[in-house]
């Protein structure tokens, strides 16, 4: 552009000259030309001009604006729901095919308007909700617009709500759907069912094979494992803003607030309050409301006036009874306020109720026993109370809050079925994030103590210290579990000693090369560890007796899920840095054992390989320090329990070493040993380590007995 | 002119700068990421012009006012809980089983489970304090007609219990009876109201039964991947190689070596494919015992007591359409999913199928789950060892009361420890010991359980205390000292005989190794178990030994739940013994703890001298008869502060009195 500035500058110097008038008319002349060809480059080199062409164009349109589909009077009808409809009997799973990651995609028809022959519409073409609940869809990872490649097909026919449309002729719409197909993988979502007198519990639209999304069901209704309970959506979610209210106990124990009730369900809560006075209160709809006053807004006692949904806020426990439904989007308000929801609703299916534990954040009463609902509510404890609190609060956040949650779960449940390998378990269901987060569950739980005859694989770690590795193997082969030694050899310049010049022992022994000298290598899950129990070892570990490394595997035995290790570390916060510190002297406790010579599972090798969170593991080889703590923090993470220290302690350096360790060394190892705490703690975002003050010793180390009977004599020597 | 020119030249220069100004501004104006996906991405719904003008779905006040409640859909032939249960009649909320003598002769199996369930602490021998009802079907049809049981009352607060697939001879209408019977087909199964069982193989043993067969938490690298259950009883393994082969059962190009086993053999793979008939159900215990995770394929029975079990966490439940999905997915599952499926099919065996005891005692746990509404046990507390048979809720409904489930709560036990001190028939005030256990910084109060014929010393008799000093008359039964006193608000007891010796350290030190342990009995003093080839039972010692399977009472730390499980869930008659001999009592509490946490108790360092009681070598033999197998387990370690006898400073160490030699 700046060019074409120049050259439009210079222009009138190149026009020859000619009579002053006509020179005035080439010069209008010129620019007009050259305007139009900079506004046809600027039209076309500009990116965002195309696009932006295209979102005024199609994107915005009217919902008024669909196309309009006329449906003939002798139009097709879908056969009534089947009831006995399983996901194996009447869903196509072939059409979800193979997918590594796992996800059902959902196809959305685009939006029609349906008349009949006389040109009035089948029902509402949209409603709001209806609205959010597809863009929801559309925004999530389950879309696709290739309806050739869909598991799961949605139609964009609004059924919401059943008032709003006429049964047969939208069932007529839904059958003329390009891929209905005996509405075989399609999913309609409808929370008020049923229409007056008998209110059925499942949407009347007749629906061939299709699956329901509805609120209302009952268990009469319900395809266990087909249908998905939904809930009520409520308006008032968006509406109001209710901040989250600590559990504890408030001003009623408990509170009826739905209007519309039937009088005999009235009655008996009328009943209730007057029989416990001030902690029962039952509200009704407010009769004698000024102008503009939203009635849905206000409850009314007497003449005492309250604002709704914020009074649910002053009762532990609230009333959802049926009315002429069995959903009741009254559940949603009072999960949103925190208070407990007593349902007395029989046989009503709870919305998500295939995943979502209602137990824990309900008290579920018998229409029967309505009268007693206040003696059992009284009977559970206030602990469990709070915790009902809370957990009805989460379920409100994670799955009532809006249109687009409710839709999310409802696929999310359905994905769950199709691939149950890669389904989300119990806990990420239920759990509140705080007792996600505050929660370890070890991987290795089962108590079970592993036969000792597996015994362990030893695994060296060595650059090139052969005499030292010689004599550690040596004294290694002495340990009677021992089943198999593995030498990681990290050395690539160097290869390992000649066959021939290896000690001969009585187990295997394999050397491994590495591709790069990494101190990750030392826990890399080699193909070669056989055993559940791994040994690591340092190349220059001389000096642990065979009872010794004996009675460490017999510990790690009876704690399959920690780290067992000789030499014990402790990490201590220094007050005056105002961070951790890296302990190494006699303590009383320990948090860490060294690796040098440390028992462990070897799941928690391929754990450091490739669970390691953050860049631990890749700042462990940069640096070549600290790749004992990582493990430590990693176990201690994972399993929540603190290392084991076995037997006393000894002088753990090498006899050649020592010349060379001088102080200041030892200080600069102490400092970097720090530094690896607090990079990992904060990689962390917690602090793993436990804190213990036991070892573990033979049962009669240092006792009063004859030292040939013990089985692990040899202990504590130096 | 000349000025003219000029200007009509500036005016055509700034015309045409103006013009491109207003044609170059907006586009640049516009923000600099488009603000929808690039084409080529998926479309997505439509954003409406109008989006913000559409009607809700439901209007408010358009619900009919005081509607009729809907009518009972006719239950045709349907039951549920709250429909044909009424709970009212169990008091207190305390389910009361009477189960109906078998009419005419009965079969030894049958026999048995009548005792089993005579066993049950819900068992009661008047129909008209029950509030459940009990019909035992015959497994063997007969010609007889089944005469209609006497408080049959259409069936109304009854279960029919049949253990075996055997079709149940319906000579009577079941009416609103609950079913109980084994993997029943999902079309007629009621969800909530019947009982689904496992299908049992002909001899499971009765009681006790046999442990789980995983010797390793995760998959030996030779371990084959999947072994199918073939239809004639056995399994076939097949080799890692499996993407080859058919779930049809052809696997003719599989190249890896497949192996056919027999009928009783239990299979060694890592996955278990079960197919979907209904003959394959008997399959699915085995598997389980094995630790091989079921892989089930579109099964059309119910899983084994589904109301309570979360199955997705111990087997797999896959669309028998979908098979070389199926095998992808075992494949590439990650390892941590095999390690968590492995060890919980062993849990859910030995806590709720290993014996038919136990199968019958998880469905009227179940029951009564139904019946106490909220303080049922929670979900956790069934899928979480130890199990819901050994988690009594009502001891607590939260499961941070428990000694169990600290870790998935993330809390910590509560409080110091409560030492409970027996004083026996010397009625000698342990004076010395009084002081030793009050001076510990952790302790929050002491319990004096006073079993002496002797009236206890007045108030002023007994030794200042910083700490509560409460003292308990007991009722002389060796059993006493376990019972779950109300007095007791900390999580530890620390359990003592008055004639021992222990020094403030030793009890700081136990009860910090205590805390790291919660599930566990810390003690002192050791006993073990061994088996006593010349006498054919099993015998026991006190005597000091490499390693030990028992710590005594009368010093050690354990969790007060343990007095509620001691006295409400074990079998009255185990009591009554344990009473009856002195030091039985001891084994009994450990074999109860050993039989809940399959774990050895812990022995710290210290040594509290108590005069040894000569053990009742037949004491083991009768518990473990009466547990139905030996739960003990050995350790060879014991747990000492982290400087003992450490060639270091005595000044340096935390716990300096154990340092005497």
């Amino acid at each position: 552009m700046c060019a074409s500035v120049k050259y439009n500058i210079r222009g009138p110097a190149l026009i020859p000259r000619m009579k002053t008038k006509h020179r005035i008319y080439y010069i209008a002349l010129f620019s007009v030309v050259l305007l139009g060809l900079i506004a046809t480059g600027v039209f076309q080199f500009w990116p965002h001009s195309i696009e932006s062409a295209s979102d005024w164009g199609v994107e915005k349109r009217s919902v008024r604006a669909v196309p309009v589909v006329r449906l003939p009077a002798d139009s097709p009808i879908p056969e009534r729901g089947d009831l006995s409809c399983r996901m194996h009997t009447c869903f196509d799973v072939y059409r979800c095919g193979f997918n590594p990651k796992n996800k059902i995609k959902v196809y959305i028809y685009p939006l029609k308007k349906y008349v009949d022959d006389s040109g009035a519409p089948v029902g509402t073409t949209l409603s709001r909700e209806y609205n959010e609940l597809l863009a929801a869809i559309a925004d999530s990872d389950y879309y696709t617009d290739d309806i050739g490649r869909a598991c799961l097909f949605v139609p964009s026919v609004d059924v919401l709500n059943q008032n709003a449309l006429r049964v047969k002729e939208t069932a007529q719409a839904l059958a003329q759907l390009a891929r209905w197909d005996r509405g075989m993988n399609h999913l309609l979502f409808n929370m008020l069912p049923g229409s007056p007198p008998d209110y059925n519990t499942a949407l009347d639209v007749p629906r061939d094979r299709a699956l329901l999304a509805g609120g209302g069901f009952s268990t009469w209704t319900y395809r266990q494992g087909y249908d998905v309970s939904i809930p009520v959506y409520s308006p008032l979610s968006v509406e109001v803003e209710l901040p989250e209210k600590g559990p504890g106990a408030r001003r009623y124990f408990l509170l009826s607030s739905q209007m519309g009730l039937h009088p005999e369900f009235r009655e008996e809560l009328e009943a209730l309050q007057a029989k416990h006075g001030d902690a029962v209160m039952v509200l009704d709809k407010c009769t004698n409301l000024s102008e503009g006053v939203l009635a849905v807004r206000k409850r009314c006692h007497k003449h005492q006036v309250f604002d709704y949904p914020q009074v649910l806020q002053e009762a532990t426990f609230c009333v959802v009874l049926r009315g002429a439904r069995l959903g009741q989007a009254a559940l949603s308000d009072v999960l949103q306020a925190g208070c407990v929801p007593v349902v007395i609703a029989d046989s009503y299916i709870l919305p998500f109720s295939e995943v979502l534990d209602w137990k824990r954040a309900s008290v579920v009463v018998p229409e029967e026993k309505m009268s007693d609902t206040y003696s059992i509510l009284q009977s559970i404890p206030q602990r469990q109370v709070e915790e009902m609190q809370r957990q009805a609060r989460w379920f409100w956040e994670a799955y009532f809050r809006s249109i687009k949650a409710i839709a999310l779960a409802t696929l999310q449940i359905i994905n769950d079925r199709i691939y149950p390998y890669a389904a989300i378990s119990y806990e990420e269901w239920n759990d509140p994030p705080m007792v996600k987060w505050s929660s370890v569950s070890n991987p290795l739980f089962l108590p079970l103590i592993p036969p000792q005859s597996q015994g362990f694989t030893a695994i060296v770690l060595t650059y090139d210290r052969v005499e030292s590795l010689f004599r550690v193997i040596t004294e290694v082969s002495k340990v009677p579990s021992l089943s198999k030694l593995l030498v990681v050899w990290n050395n690539q310049n160097k290869n390992p000693p000649e066959e021939s010049l290896w000690p001969k022992i009585r187990v295997p022994l394999k050397v491994v090369r590495t591709a790069e000298n990494k101190l990750s290598n030392r826990f890399f899950p080699y193909n070669e560890i056989e055993t559940e129990a791994v040994l690591a070892i340092d190349d220059d570990i001389i000096m642990l007796t065979s009872d010794e490394l004996q009675f460490g595997y017999e510990v790690w035995r009876e704690f399959p899920d920690r780290l067992v290790g000789y030499p014990g570390r402790l990490h201590l916060w220094d007050h005056e840095m105002n961070k951790w510190k890296y302990e190494s002297e006699w303590t009383n406790e320990v948090s860490m054992v060294l690796t040098g010579a440390a028992f462990y599972h070897k799941y928690f090798n391929y754990l450091y390989t490739y669970k390691m969170p953050g860049d631990i593991k890749n700042w462990v080889d940069a640096h070549m320090n600290c790749e004992d703590i990582a493990m430590n923090f990693l176990v201690a993470n994972v399993t929540g329990k603190a290392v084991i220290k076995v037997t006393p302690r000894k002088k753990f350096k090498c006899p050649e070493c020592t010349a060379i360790d001088g102080l200041s060394l030892d200080q600069t190892h102490m400092v970097e040993r720090s530094e690896c705490i607090n990079k990992f703690a904060s990689v962390f975002g917690t602090m793993p380590l436990k804190v213990v003050e036991h070892r573990a010793d033979p049962v009669l180390y240092k006792d009063d007995f004859p030292e040939k009977l013990k089985s692990f004599p040899n202990i504590g020597s130096l | 002119m000349k000025s003219w020119r000029r200007k009509s030249l500036w005016l055509a220069l700034s015309a045409s700068w103006l013009f491109l100004f207003l044609l170059g501004l907006p586009p640049l104006l516009r923000p600099a990421v488009p603000p929808r996906p690039l084409p080529g991405a998926p479309e997505g719904w439509p954003h409406w012009l109008d989006a913000e003008l559409l009607p809700s779905y439901s209007q408010p006040g358009e619900l009919p006012e005081d509607a009729a409640p809907p009518t009972r859909a006719p239950s045709g032939g349907g039951c549920n809980w709250g429909a044909c249960f009424d709970p009212s009649q169990c008091r207190c909320g305390g389910l009361k089983v009477f189960v109906y003598p078998a009419a005419g002769p009965t079969s030894e199996i049958h026999h048995q489970i009548l005792a089993s369930l005579q066993r049950s602490r819900y068992h009661t021998f008047s129909p008209r304090e029950a509030c459940l009802l009990l019909f035992l079907s015959p497994d063997a049809p007969t010609g007889a007609p089944i005469p209609v049981p006497a408080q049959w009352d259409g069936g109304k607060n009854h279960l029919v219990l049949s253990l075996h697939p055997a079709p149940c001879p319906k000579t009577f209408q079941l009416g609103q009876a609950m079913v109980a019977e084994a993997s029943p087909p999902v079309d007629t199964f009621r969800p909530g109201f019947d009982v689904a069982l496992p299908c049992l193989p002909e001899a499971h043993p009765l009681q006790g039964g046999a442990p789980g067969q995983l010797r390793q938490h995760s998959p030996h690298p030779a371990e084959t991947l999947l072994a199918l259950a073939e239809e004639r009883g056995g399994w076939r393994t097949v080799g890692t190689n499996s993407s080859a082969c058919h779930w049809d059962g052809r696997c003719e190009q599989d190249l890896a070596p497949n192996q056919t086993l027999g009928r009783a053999t239990l299979p060694r793979a890592t996955f278990c494919l079960i197919p979907s008939h209904h003959s394959a159900a008997s399959r699915f215990l085995q598997a389980l015992q094995a630790g091989c995770v079921p892989v089930l394929l579109s099964p059309r029975w119910e899983l084994p007591f589904s109301e309570v079990i979360d199955w997705t966490k111990a087997a797999i439940v896959a669309d028998e359409r979908l098979p070389v999905q199926v095998a992808a997915a075992l494949q590439q599952m990650p390892p941590a999913r095999v390690l968590a499926l492995r060890q919980q099919t062993q849990f859910l065996w030995d806590a709720y199928f290993s014996s038919v005891e136990k199968i019958i005692h998880t469905t009227l746990e179940i029951i009564q789950d139904r019946i106490s509404g909220v303080s049922a046990h929670p979900s956790l507390m069934w899928n979480n060892p130890p199990g819901a048979l050994l988690a009594l809720p009502t001891f607590s409904t939260s499961p941070q009361d428990y000694p169990f489930y600290h870790l998935q709560q993330g809390s910590r036990p509560m409080g110091g420890f409560s030492a409970l001190i027996q004083v026996g028939a010397s009625a000698q005030l342990p004076l010395k010991l009084i002081q030793a256990v009050a001076g510990s910084q952790h302790c929050a109060q002491v319990l004096i359980l006073w079993s002496s014929e002797r009236p206890p010393p007045p108030r002023g008799k007994w030794p200042e205390t910083a700490v509560p000093l409460t003292v308990m008359e007991g009722h002389r039964k060796a059993s006493d000292r376990f019972f779950p006193h109300s007095t007791i608000n900390t999580d530890a007891i620390l359990s003592l005989d008055a004639h021992c010796s222990l020094s403030t350290s030793e009890v700081d030190f136990a009860f910090v190794v205590w805390q790291n342990f919660p599930e566990r009995m810390v003690g002192f003093l050791t006993m073990s178990h061994f088996w006593d080839s010349a006498r054919g039972g099993w015998g026991y010692t006190a005597e000091k030994a490499n390693e030990f399977s028992m710590v005594l009472t009368s010093a050690a730390f354990y969790h007060r739940y343990y007095h509620t499980l001691f006295t409400h869930s074990l079998p009255r008659a185990l009591r009554t013994l344990a009473d009856g001999a002195p030091g039985c009592v001891d084994v009994l509490l450990n074999f109860l703890v050993a039989a809940v946490t399959k774990l050895p108790p812990i022995k710290a360092s210290g040594d509290p001298r108590p005069e040894l009681q000569p053990p009742d070598p037949d004491c083991v033999n009768l518990m473990a008869a009466g547990f139905g197998h030996m739960p003990l387990v050995s350790s060879r370690l014991r747990l000492d502060p982290v400087l003992f006898k450490d060639p270091v400073s005595v000044l340096r160490k935390k716990y300096r009195s154990l340092e005497k030699p």
